[in-house]
């Protein structure tokens, strides 16, 4: 059970890295990004492609995975330019659509560029084995990383957003973009700013997250649920909520393979169902990328 | 048809803000009842709550004898509370006609018997004519075949009255009716209306910004500011009651 | 356009397409059969969306439901008509709908709706999957196509192209009740719903029971599309279920057109040949048809319906002053009413 909470807190960790840059976007762009995910994926493609599925040196793996989170940086720039710009006073229905033809192109071009095939892939030999703690309780390294990188990026993200005067113009250019605008923000500017950060996010996540679960064409959709169940519990746009739903959520998962092994996955999605019923608004509210 | 409209200790906060703090009044059936005060005095708020768009935090609405204060816009709509909104409210993309007929359509549903056969898709003949009539008395019947979007805003209010004239309400409420309008439309507005009176017999209550108009229809007044009830008289009472010449001082409350 | 030009329209549409036996391959038919089937199913979910505002992203379940229904009487050899079978079918699709609805539309609109939608059907895809008696991941195959009796005669669906005829027959009929539903009183109630809820419950309209009735008959229309779908498959899996199939209708009725009736059949053709003719190269088509899809959101969201209407208007208006519209009135200067015209009529019709 122990190590069901320990694995849990490791998926958690996986899962806000990509739920981060989801509710960012949305906070300051008001777009429900479908594609996220996605991009996601295609950051894991392209660390893939890069480092193969063994790599020796973790110095490669971590350089890879931030190269592969400016390609897809790049990927977001141009998305913003000639889709997600558009969106913005659109109805709520045509964005969500769009963002999911969104999907459609990049599900397409990955598989059109990488094919079918599933890989599992070796973290780099530092990560391999682990530690124990006492007799009966062993920590995989791979998955306390992961669970350090999430902790760390939760981290940045929250000192940049409410410390920084960077994040204290985005909060405010989500809160009221009119008036960020009259105040002489380059609003334009910052929405471009924001997408390559969740963009940037994305990619990165995917090339470090790679040895965790694989690579997989139905990476992207798996991640893209969870990201959406840990967003809406934690609010939309409410990055706290993000992280503090991501945990819960990996916990709940990894805590209903233990008690209920029959049924995995469903859980999740049940929980998401209640919650969005009981209380659409999430646990804690709407934010503005806060 | 037509009911009295009651309202007692009825108030609506937004947040920590009390919109209306207590409203308490009686309006007659078939009376012409004009709520004024400047912007921010919760002319807006009461509406709401008047017509079921908003519940209110305290007190009672009651028409005739049945407390609708609680009761949900439709139901009340159903009950023969008709509403127009300051930005008129159409079914942009059906045509005129259509609109009219939606409406018909519906009061006869609450009624219980909708006119024409059950497998027919269009609109029974009896429904159309009734539509084209309204549409007729209005000045809308050249352009009943337009979708609403492209109608002029004059013409997009006029059409929400005949929306809302279609339904036989026992009560009108009219938000703003003149809002926006020319003088001359003003002028053919208040006419309507007082046309609209004499001949449905329906208790109207109106709020509205342009005292030629109020003056010129309203049998009482009420004034509103801060959420709070400053006058009610008729108009005359109104017109030389000292509280409310101070709150519009500097404005108009004669008129050659 | 009157009922009786449509309904001719779509007759005409059924005779062309049951001929195609005749002109083309075996392989093409079945795909047109499955295009039919789609095409239903996407008219079902343009209900929703176009003509009663409601975005939902999990319609594929009760398509799903009414398939591995079918699959189950048939496989069984249940001694039901097939026509009660596929009645039955879209009562069990209205009843879920109607259960479902109650809890989720009153509760969530918008992006929650779509995605609470969505994990519906993620739910009922993975239920699916797990349960040994819907045959688990691999789902059922081998399912037969059953005899029909039509009382002077029974058909055996399974011989020739019985059940090919069969199936242009049904959906056509299904369009054409869809088709009376959304211009008649009802439609005209949900249209409004969707152009503006409030204003039409000012109109003293329930809306939300409107909203839950639209779903319904949505529901139901999905499960029946799913009972026509397996006997013509022979084969379903859980996938039915996913996402991506509840996608479909989606970008088939915003290719041809939401706002448009015969949008989503239209939407559904393209959409088929696209994918047919890119059917070589795996992501080829997804890729095609996300692209396209963006182009049509972001150029002309009223597809190509939409661009159709558009094209009409600007040929018949570029010459004189249209006959209908008088000249006089151009803005609110036109004299009010008629002295005679009374406000409110004495004697009416159907009060």
């Amino acid at each position: 059970m122990l190590f069901a909470i320990l694995n849990g807190l490791s998926t958690g960790a996986a899962v806000f890295l990509v739920a981060a840059g989801l509710t960012f976007v949305f906070g300051i762009l008001r777009v429900m990004n479908f594609a996220h995910g996605h991009f996601f994926m295609i950051g894991a493609y392209v660390a893939f492609s890069i480092i193969g599925q063994h790599t020796d040196s973790t110095l490669n793996y971590v350089l890879v995975s931030l190269l592969a989170g400016a390609v897809v940086a790049v990927l977001g720039v141009i998305t913003d330019f000639t889709v997600l710009r558009r969106l913005r006073n659109v109805d709520h229905a045509y964005m969500m659509i769009a963002t999911f033809a969104l999907l459609m192109v990049a599900s397409g071009a990955s598989k059109l560029i990488w094919g079918l095939d599933s890989y599992s892939i070796s973290p780099p030999p530092a990560f391999e084995g682990g530690f124990s703690l006492s007799d009966t309780i062993f920590i995989p390294a791979f998955s306390a990383f992961v669970f350090g990188i999430g902790v760390v990026v939760f981290l940045v993200l929250d000192v940049v957003i409410h410390r920084s005067w960077v994040g204290k113009i985005m909060q405010s250019v989500a809160h009221d973009s009119w008036m960020a605008g009259q105040l002489g923000i380059n609003v334009p500017v910052l929405y471009t700013g924001a997408v390559v950060l969740a963009f940037f996010l994305a990619g990165l996540a995917g090339g470090l997250l790679l040895p965790n679960q694989g690579l997989s064409p139905g990476l992207a959709f798996s991640y893209l649920l969870h990201a959406f169940v840990a967003v809406i519990i934690g609010g939309l746009g409410n990055i706290r909520g993000a992280f503090v739903a991501s945990m819960l959520m990996g916990l709940i998962e990894s805590i209903s393979l233990v008690l209920l092994p029959n049924v995995p996955g469903l859980t999740i999605y049940v929980v998401m169902v209640g919650f969005l019923l009981w209380r659409p608004q999430g646990l804690f509210g709407q934010g503005g990328a806060h | 048809m037509s009911q009295a409209i009651v309202a007692e200790g009825v108030g609506k906060n937004y947040g920590p803000i009390p919109a209306l703090k207590t409203a308490t009044f009686r309006v007659e059936p078939g009376e012409v009842f004009a709520i004024i005060g400047p912007n921010g005095a919760g002319k807006t708020t009461l509406f709401k709550v008047l017509t079921g768009e908003v519940l209110p935090d305290r007190g009672r609405v009651l028409c005739g004898d049945l407390d609708v204060s609680r009761m949900p816009a439709h139901q009340r709509a159903a009950r023969g509370f008709g509403r127009t909104f300051q930005v008129a409210r159409v079914f942009g993309n059906s045509t005129a006609l259509d609109n009219v007929v939606v409406a018909i359509e519906s009061r006869q549903r609450v009624a219980g018997k909708v006119a024409g056969r059950w497998y027919q898709f269009r609109a029974a003949p009896s429904v159309i004519e009734e539509a084209m009539q309204m549409l007729g008395a209005l000045g809308l019947a050249a352009k009943r075949d337009v979708e609403a979007r492209f109608l002029s805003h004059g013409d997009k209010k006029r059409l929400e009255l005949a929306i809302t004239l279609a339904l036989k309400p026992g009560v009108l409420m009219l938000d703003e009716p003149t809002a926006g309008m020319s003088p001359s439309d003003r002028h053919q507005t208040v006419e309507l209306l007082a046309r609209i009176r004499k001949e449905t017999g329906a208790t109207v209550l109106l709020t509205e910004h342009d005292m030629d108009v109020v003056w010129g229809l309203a049998d009482r007044v009420m004034v509103l500011n801060y959420g709070e009830l400053i006058a009610i008289g008729r108009p005359e009472e109104i017109r030389a009651n000292k509280a409310v010449r101070e709150l519009y001082l500097g404005e108009e409350l004669e008129h050659a | 356009m009157s009922g009786t030009r449509t309904a001719l329209f779509i007759v005409i549409g059924v005779l062309i397409l049951a001929s195609a036996p005749f002109w083309t391959s075996q392989a093409i038919v079945f795909l047109i059969g499955l295009t039919l089937i789609d095409a239903v199913f996407a008219l079902s979910w343009n209900l929703l969306f176009g003509f009663t505002g409601l975005t939902t992203f999990g319609h594929a379940a009760f398509f799903a439901v009414g398939a591995y229904a079918t699959a189950l009487a048939l496989r069984m050899h249940a001694p039901i008509h097939f026509l009660v079978l596929l009645a039955g079918v879209a009562l069990l699709g209205a009843v879920l709908s109607v259960l479902v609805g109650m809890v989720v539309l009153r509760r969530a609109a918008g992006i929650a709706l779509a995605i609470l939608t969505m994990a519906l059907g993620e739910i009922l895809h993975i239920i699916i999957g797990y349960s040994v008696a819907l045959g688990r991941e691999d789902g059922m195959s081998g399912i037969p196509r059953p005899k029909l009796n039509l009382f002077v005669t029974n058909l055996n669906l399974a011989s020739g192209n019985n059940y090919y005829w069969f199936l242009c027959i049904v959906c056509a009929l299904v369009a054409g009740a869809l088709c009376w539903l959304t211009f008649g009183r009802v439609g005209r109630v949900l249209r409004s719903i969707q152009q503006d809820p409030e204003r039409t419950a000012f109109l003293g309209v329930n809306v939300a029971r409107y909203r839950l009735l639209s779903f319904t008959i949505a529901g139901a229309i999905a499960a029946l599309a799913g009972g026509l779908y397996t006997p013509w498959v022979q084969t379903i899996t859980p996938d039915l279920a996913d996402t991506f199939r509840s996608a479909q209708p989606m970008l088939n009725a915003l290719l041809g057109g939401a706002q448009s009736f015969w949008g989503p059949v239209v939407g559904t053709a393209l959409f088929a040949l696209v994918n047919f003719s890119t059917r070589t190269l795996a992501g080829l088509s997804e890729l095609v048809v996300g692209i396209v899809l963006l182009l049509v959101i972001l150029i002309a969201p009223t597809g190509v319906m939409g661009l159709l209407g558009k094209l009409r208007k600007k040929r018949t208006e570029a010459p004189a002053a249209e006959p209908s519209a008088p000249a006089a009135p151009r803005n609110s200067s036109a004299p009010m009413a008629s002295a005679d015209a009374k406000l409110a009529p004495v004697k009416e019709g159907g009060q």
